[in-house]
């Protein structure tokens, strides 16, 4: 069982106080078929985590609306149907690693399968640390654990925003093939962020590309690189030319910041 | 919708405070009027009414003062005695657990047995004084030690690697860093040092509010006992209010 | 002898300072010639200790009793309003202002209206040490309670977590580190609050047997009592500084 997300013209605009506010996403429409990986990418700050939050139930959207399935978020989520992990772990440090990842089933209520997490905890590369608090393992450590406990209810919609950003660039490889087989096992609608062009490139069936402020999409690309992929695609012409195409996509949003006389233009 | 969230705006939050305050005035009325915990329990128009009368100010304005420059002496020395100790702690390392155990050894010395000590030692007039700064200097005392190590280690590796001498790192980084927690110290300290004040009274003061309460208390004064401890705890957060800007404003600067 | 010398540096960089006042007020004692119903000296403290144990003891247990009932309800109390607030964001909203006004005032002053009201016995020395503890544990519940590791709240709204299950596995496992602060102010003040309370009205207690003596020049005595209630004191405080510390060693 997956779910198909639909963002129909999404608005967001935070309200500074004092009168003031900003506009995060000016009217988003973006369709994600059930069991499609889609990657977003773009500028810091274009509103990428905060799409994520509107369909993760944790914010509303000013205008517009999201559904998933054809229902609120609010609905999956009250039904423990929604897998996230964010930038930042948020793993419970009063719990070790083993009830970290079990902590979504207690909250859902359903009684725990040990073998299940067992095989959840190998999968991310954690055994041996199943007793370990958070503190004593590496950030690595720390983002494979909420990887498993994004995965532990059998989601119907995973979230991630930015789960490999604080691992080096080998961990972060090997984790993308994990994740690249975990997810051709379950082929759960997956919406991942992430300021790697090649992680997206090599793990998306489809990117989609970002304009900051106010966050609006200027690309929608699919990728048909066919599966399963391997390491070795990251060397192939074909997934270079595209990675120069959402490079340069991503450019003007950089030198907005930095000007720089008679440079960047495609 | 979410609990624990505390999303409520601005006047909404103030409206329930007050709503708050108000319910608490009533009851205490309610409880008063209608004699619900007997006669030790006055109505609160019956304390505002004592506050209100002209005729005790003389008596209230007299032992406010005294308990007011007892409290401000001990407030002051218990900061030069605090901070003097902190400082000096935390400039010769060596002698810091000691001065640790000496502190928590002093703090913990029943205040009404520092009264008899002090009488002895000092005088029956500088009791109130002493023991409030006993209190508040303790308090400043962990307040600072805290602070001084509150630097990260960073700004103190380069300070040593500019050459700084001992003094000028505590002119420069510690004795700045270790003013968000001082403020704090120097906050907490005031309801302190009035409870040193109010007990030292108790040891024979000529005046003072504590002075007051026990005479109330003897003499059966119901709403004169409870004005006098209004007094006492209007005062306390009046200064005690006073020193939270402060607060607010070296964690605004320094943290 | 090279344990021995170890242990004799360890003691003197931790007890100097005592040591130093001890030592002071000796010798102040003995400067002044001071008779003993004004100032008595340490050794004849220490000798009236040893020689009547029971009247010590008989006391110390009466006050212990009020300060370890008095400090688990107070607690209670406290964490079971601040948990009740959190729960509702009107009391919250009601009680915020309240408990900073009441934090501020200094409780020793209400005793003599608690007596009044409850009467010049036990009941009086528990409730002033319900209410010296009851503000700590309130006011740092009622923040612990908020204090939640990034990311953890709007994780648990992602998993659809309900009241119940944000109560119990977020909020209240957060607010533990904070609510081990509220024990260790609270446990130091419980046994010195108990006392005065003893001093002022008791039957009973250290801070009777202190008042007692005292009006009976019985100094040393007087001081004998005041050396077993700083030792409780202590013991009180040090148990809730290892409580907290394990807390924080697990808790991060
Ligand atoms: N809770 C909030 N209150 C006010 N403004 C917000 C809030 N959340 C996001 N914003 C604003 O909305 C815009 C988009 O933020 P968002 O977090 O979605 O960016 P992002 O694309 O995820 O950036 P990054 O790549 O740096 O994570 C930013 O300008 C940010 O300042
Ligand atoms: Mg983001």
């Amino acid at each position: 069982m997956t779910a198909a997300i639909h963002v129909d013209r999404a608005r967001k605009t935070f309200d500074l106080g004092k009168g003031k506010s900003v506009e995060a996403l000016a009217g988003v429409s973006l369709e994600v078929r059930p069991g499609e990986f889609v990657a977003i990418i773009g500028p810091s700050g274009c509103g990428k985590s905060t799409i994520l939050r509107l369909i993760g139930s944790l914010e509303e959207p000013t205008a517009g609306t999201v559904t998933i399935d054809g229902r609120p978020p609010r609905e999956l989520a009250g039904a423990h149907r929604l897998g996230v992990a964010f930038q930042d772990h948020a793993l419970l440090p009063w719990l070790s690693v083993w009830q970290n990842v079990t902590l979504p089933l207690q909250v859902a209520g359903v009684k725990p399968d040990d073998a299940k997490i067992a095989a959840l905890i190998r999968l991310v590369g954690l055994e041996g640390f199943e007793k370990a608090r958070p503190r004593q393992l590496s950030g690595g450590m720390r983002q494979r654990a909420a990887i498993a406990r994004a995965l532990v209810l059998g989601p119907e919609v995973l979230l991630l925003d930015e789960p490999f950003a604080a691992l080096d660039a080998v961990t972060r490889r090997y984790m993308n093939i994990e994740l690249q087989r975990i997810w051709t096992e379950s082929r759960i609608t997956t919406l991942l962020v992430t300021h790697g062009v090649d992680e997206a490139l090599f793990l998306a069936d489809r990117i989609v590309v970002m304009s900051g402020r106010p966050g609006r999409i200027i690309e929608n690309l699919d990728i048909d690189f066919p599966r399963p992929r391997m390491p070795a695609l990251m060397r192939t012409p074909a997934f270079h030319a595209l990675y120069d195409h959402l490079a340069d996509l991503l450019e003007p949003a950089a030198a907005e910041n930095e000007p720089v006389a008679g440079g960047g233009e495609s | 919708m979410s609990r624990g969230g505390a999303n409520r705006s601005g006047p909404a939050r103030a409206a329930l405070g007050i709503a708050g305050l108000l319910l608490f005035l009533c009851a205490w009325q309610a409880i008063g009027y209608y004699r619900l915990a007997g006669l030790s329990w006055p109505p609160l128009t019956d304390v505002i009414a004592l506050l209100a009368d002209p005729e005790r100010w003389p008596l209230l304005g007299r032992a406010l003062s005294a308990t007011l420059a007892a409290m401000t002496a001990g407030y002051l020395l218990g900061i030069v005695l605090g901070l003097g100790a902190a400082v000096g702690a935390h400039m010769f390392p060596i002698a810091h657990p000691g001065t640790d155990r000496l502190a928590a050894v002093v703090n913990s010395i029943p205040s009404i047995a520092l009264g008899p000590v002090f009488i002895v030692f000092l005088s029956r007039e500088s009791t109130a004084a002493a023991i409030a700064a006993a209190h508040a200097a303790f308090i400043i005392y962990v307040a600072a030690s805290s602070g001084l190590a509150a630097a990260s280690r960073g700004h103190r590796d380069l300070l040593v690697v500019l050459g700084a001498s001992r003094l000028s790192r505590l002119r420069h980084l510690d004795l700045p860093a270790s003013l968000p927690s001082l403020s704090t110290g120097l906050k907490l300290a005031v309801p302190a040092a009035l409870i040193g004040t109010i007990i030292g009274e108790w040891f024979g003061a000529p005046r003072g509010l504590g002075v007051l309460i026990v005479n109330a208390m003897q003499n059966f004064q119901i709403a004169l006992l409870w004005s006098v401890v209004v007094l006492i705890a209007s005062t306390s957060l009046a200064l005690y209010s006073a020193l939270s800007l402060l607060e607010r404003a070296c964690y605004a600067r320094f943290a | 002898m090279n344990a021995i010398g170890r242990t004799a540096v360890a003691v003197l960089r931790n007890g100097w300072g005592i040591l130093l006042l001890i030592i002071v007020w000796q010798a102040w004692v003995t400067a002044m010639n001071f008779n003993a119903i004004v100032m008595p000296r340490p050794l004849g403290v220490l000798q009236d200790l040893i020689g009547f144990p029971e009247v010590y003891w008989k006391n110390a247990v009466y006050t212990i009793g009020a300060a370890v009932i008095g400090l688990v309800l107070g607690m209670a109390l406290g964490t079971g309003l601040a948990i009740l607030a959190w729960l509702s964001d009107v009391l919250e909203g009601m009680l915020t202002p309240l408990t900073v006004l009441f934090s501020s005032v200094p409780v020793v002053t209400i005793i003599p209206i608690v007596a009044r009201l409850l009467g010049y016995d036990f009941s009086t020395v528990l409730a002033i040490v319900v209410i010296i503890c009851f503000f700590p544990a309130f006011v740092f519940t009622t923040s612990g309670l908020k204090a939640l590791p990034a990311g953890a709240d709007d994780l648990f709204r992602v998993l659809g977590a309900r009241t119940p299950a944000r109560l119990l596995r977020l909020a209240l496992p957060a607010a533990v580190p904070n609510w081990s602060v509220a024990l260790r102010v609270a446990a130091g003040h419980a046994v010195l609050g108990a006392m005065i309370a003893e001093y002022l009205m008791g039957t009973a207690g250290l801070g009777y047997l202190f008042a007692e003596t005292k009006s009976d020049f019985n100094m040393e005595r007087a001081f004998g009592a005041t050396a077993v209630a700083m030792v409780v004191s202590i013991l009180f405080f040090a148990a809730a500084l290892a409580v907290e510390r394990r807390v924080k060693e697990r808790w991060n």
